[in-house]
């Protein structure tokens, strides 16, 4: 023994078993997250629970088991004094007949098995008011009625089908194509009260306006008429009649349907597609029901946005300060205090940075740019308020002294024989910077860049202050020129999670959806990096011989 | 140039070289420099032949490197250098304030100790000092290229792989790569600070090879540790100790007759 502490062993030991605990946690933490957040795309199964209150009544309850509690008992005849009894969360669904969606039921109110599959029945996700559990009675469509279940399925079956497709028809239409007219519409709005503002208004621009609104007014009441006509094919798309736990009836219009699905029916097959289907959908749709139900797609769009542009404005910055810092500001007492101001800049907490991005930003820099530019769209502001623009700006300022850094040490590393080459041969130093020493330095930039965004793209707090909104109503990136809309607010995963996760009415309904999205973070991270690693690989392998 | 060759190179005859019948490229009056507040090179006066090699000998710190440093300049990057005197290169004052040091730097090659060439491809190193000058004619560069190229002796080992990365290349071809860089830009004066001291004896041969080839266009000033190299390569050398030139003549004398005490201790081996 005491050889084997001579021998430094248990060091080894002991650095080998933080090693291990680190990477346990990491895979622990991924593993739980992505079990979590998965498991809320998988079908889950329907059981059928009968209940026998302690009042005496009986109650039939349907639904999916979504948690399992213990629950401490006072009993004296027990071992300990106590014993411990299972509760069981159920989503029993029918927010519209139940009130809730979600019980608890204890297991000594149960009576019989609780995993018991309930037959044939048949699970619908709703637009509003989430999903239902029951049996189909019948389906009625144009005044027909097909009461064969079997029949009434397949009928049901294609009748969501089309009323899913005209319910994005309707989307695309009114979302996408008046959305781009009606920006328009505002863009004439303002251009008006800008000629106004200049005095430039005049007959023949008051003519052209008129002329360019009418043309989109006409547009738009083409499209309009169209939707109308559309919501109309979807109020006569029919509907179905279930019968629901508590021997009731329930009546669901077809064109509230998104789908609907017979868990207890799957194959093992169907259950993997309906879950890749699931998780597409997640990723495409637009949220619903306060972001507790559908997808996450214009969250991810902000935060790849904001991330990218953030990405824009950070590495010039952040270079072009690092060049002047280790290339030509002399070494002194100045240098040493920006060099420390620099390094504790990265310690500011980040809320910080959110006030300042609000204070200077938003409040100073934003209004001053609508006096300038927009004075006549006041007194409703333009880029005086939290947008795109001033939250990559703050992202770019908290990760600035990333990249300083990594910069500095990337080109400290610059072999002081490969400037002199450059020097030697006639050229001025920033000659020699720009096309010797800065590509050479690309691989640290990479890695400063890297460490940036996986920074930047995890960041909440500031970004709650200067443009993260609950839900935005556009897009920041759209197929509208200018395309990549600046002055306008957006969703962010990391606000979503916070948002779903805690200021959600429906907390148990959330809860996947919180895993969900934090994965997807998590992978969203993991991609932006995976791809500036790549870049930073292939760099470095092109100056790898250089490290002699 | 085959082995016999520098054979008959090395054992020329003496010509009677002497620098009062040499044409001046460079001259040194009254040179102190000052590495803060240590002189480093005191009072150096020397003119440097043209079309000559001009070796520099002498034992460590002794301000050889310092002194090939000044002919282009090198020493303005350290902040703490001081230096005063005149130098000129035929006739123009290199230190004068009007003189643009990035032109002086074309009018004075230097090829350093270690291998240094841009992580490139072998074509756009030698290009490169012709791209800063704005020349981007693929014609004309390469034309230069394989001149250049040829003139270090590297053309026909590289002429299949010149867009292959530089530093694939083996330590006595990047040095040659250096050199073949130095010459594109077809400067008057090429500085070598110890060439071949981080090279392998064969290299180290090529490399004297072509000193001897390129002397015929260029004006020639080397830095060398070796005194059997200084012996083969150069018309000229000057001894240099503790920052003084001690004595500087035509080679052969210098090592078979030396007037100072100092250099025929420092080649007989008693100190360096």
């Amino acid at each position: 023994m005491k050889e084997w502490f001579k021998k430094g062993e248990h060091w080894i030991w002991f650095s080998a078993s933080t090693v291990s605990i680190s990477v346990v946690l990491v895979f622990g933490l991924l593993g739980m997250i992505a079990w979590k957040g998965l498991i809320h795309f998988w079908p889950h199964a329907v059981y059928h629970i009968e209940v026998q209150h302690q009042g005496g009544q009986q109650e039939v309850i349907v639904g999916e088991l979504h948690d399992t509690k213990m629950k401490q008992v006072e009993d004296k005849t027990a071992p300990h004094g106590s014993r411990e009894v299972p509760q069981y969360l159920f989503k029993v669904g029918n927010r519209d007949v139940y009130g809730i969606d979600f019980r608890w039921v204890s297991s000594e109110d149960i009576v019989g098995d609780v995993e018991r599959l309930e037959k044939d029945v048949v699970v619908i996700e709703r637009y509003e008011y989430g999903n239902v559990y029951g049996h189909v009675e019948s389906v009625k469509v144009n005044g027909q009625v097909e009461s064969n279940p079997y029949k009434a399925l397949e009928v049901l079956a294609e009748q969501v089908e089309k009323g899913v497709a005209l319910h994005n028809q309707i989307h695309q239409l009114e979302k996408i194509e008046i959305g781009a007219i009606n920006y328009k519409i505002e863009g004439l709005r303002l251009e008006e009260k800008r000629l106004r503002a200049h005095n430039d208004f005049d007959a023949q621009a008051e003519a052209r306006l008129a002329a360019e609104g009418a043309e989109l007014q006409k547009e738009f009441d083409t499209l309009h008429q169209e939707v109308q006509v559309l919501y109309k094919q979807a109020q006569s798309m029919g509907e179905v009649t279930l019968r629901i736990a508590g021997e009731r009836t329930l009546n669901v219009p077809v064109n509230k349907i998104v789908s609907f699905w017979q868990p207890n029916n799957m194959t093992t097959a169907e259950s993997i597609g309906f879950f890749l289907s699931n998780i597409g959908k997640f990723l495409r749709d637009e949220p619903r029901e306060a972001n507790t139900e559908g997808g996450v797609f214009p969250a991810i769009i902000g935060t790849v946005t904001m991330v990218m542009l953030m990405a824009i404005f950070v590495t010039p910055m952040g270079v072009i300060a690092a060049i002047y810092m280790s290339e030509y500001a002399k070494e002194g007492v100045l240098l040493r205090m920006v060099r420390i101001s620099i390094n504790n800049l990265a310690g500011v907490p980040s809320i910080v940075f959110g006030i300042f991005g609000l204070g200077f930003f938003v409040y100073i820099l934003g209004s001053s740019i609508d006096e300038l530019f927009y004075s006549y769209a006041l007194p409703s502001p333009t880029f005086g308020t939290p947008g795109l623009l001033w939250a990559s700006l703050t992202m770019a300022l908290l990760t600035l002294p990333v990249v300083i850094v990594s910069t500095q040490e990337g080109l400290s590393r610059v072999p002081r024989a490969l400037r002199e080459g450059g020097l030697a041969l006639g050229a001025t130093k920033s000659e020699t910077i720009m096309r010797i020493v800065l590509p050479m330095t690309m691989p640290a930039i990479m890695t400063g860049l890297i460490l940036a965004i996986a920074r930047a793209a995890g960041e909440v707090a500031p970004l709650m202050l200067v443009g993260v909104v609950k839900l935005a109503p556009e897009l920041p990136l759209d197929m509208v020129a200018p395309f990549v809309h600046l002055d306008r607010k957006f969703m962010h995963l990391g606000f979503h999670i916070y948002d779903v996760g805690f200021q959600s009415p429906n907390v148990e309904a959330s809860q996947p959806l919180v895993y969900a999205t934090s994965l997807l973070l998590v992978l969203i991270i993991l991609g932006l990096n995976l791809g500036a690693i790549t870049i930073r690989n292939r760099l470095r392998e092109k100056y790898k011989s250089l490290d002699h | 140039m085959s082995e016999q060759n520098i054979s008959v190179a090395l054992d020329r005859d003496i010509r009677g070289l002497s620098l009062a019948d040499e044409k001046v490229a460079i001259e040194v009056k009254d040179w102190n420099l000052y590495y803060g507040s240590k002189q480093a090179l005191k009072s150096i006066n020397m003119v440097v032949p043209e079309n000559r090699v001009t070796a520099f000998i002498g034992p460590s710190g002794c301000g050889k490197s310092t002194l090939l440093r000044c002919f282009n300049r090198m020493n303005d990057l350290i902040d703490i250098v001081n230096v005063e005197g005149c130098m000129t290169l035929h006739g123009d004052d290199m230190y004068a304030k009007e003189m643009n040091v990035a032109s002086l730097r074309r009018r004075v090659g230097m090829v350093f100790q270690k291998p240094n060439p841009f992580p490139k491809s072998i074509y756009e190193n030698v290009a490169y000092g012709l791209r800063l000058q704005g020349i981007n004619d693929k014609a004309v560069l390469d034309e230069t290229v394989e001149w250049a190229l040829k003139g270090a002796g590297l053309w026909d080992e590289v002429k299949d792989r010149l867009n292959e990365n530089a530093l694939g290349m083996s330590g006595g071809q990047q040095q040659r790569l250096c050199i073949a860089r130095a010459i594109a830009i077809k400067p008057e004066v090429l500085l070598l600070d110890e060439p071949t001291s981080a090279l392998d004896p064969i290299s180290t041969l090529a490399i004297e090879e072509l000193i001897f080839e390129l002397k015929k266009e260029f004006t020639i000033l080397i830095v060398t540790h070796n005194m059997q190299q200084a012996a083969r390569v150069s018309d000229y050398t000057a001894f240099m100790y503790m920052g003084e030139l001690i004595e500087y003549t035509d080679t052969d004398t210098l090592f078979t007759n030396p007037q100072m005490k100092r250099t025929e201790d420092y080649i007989t081996g008693r100190y360096g």
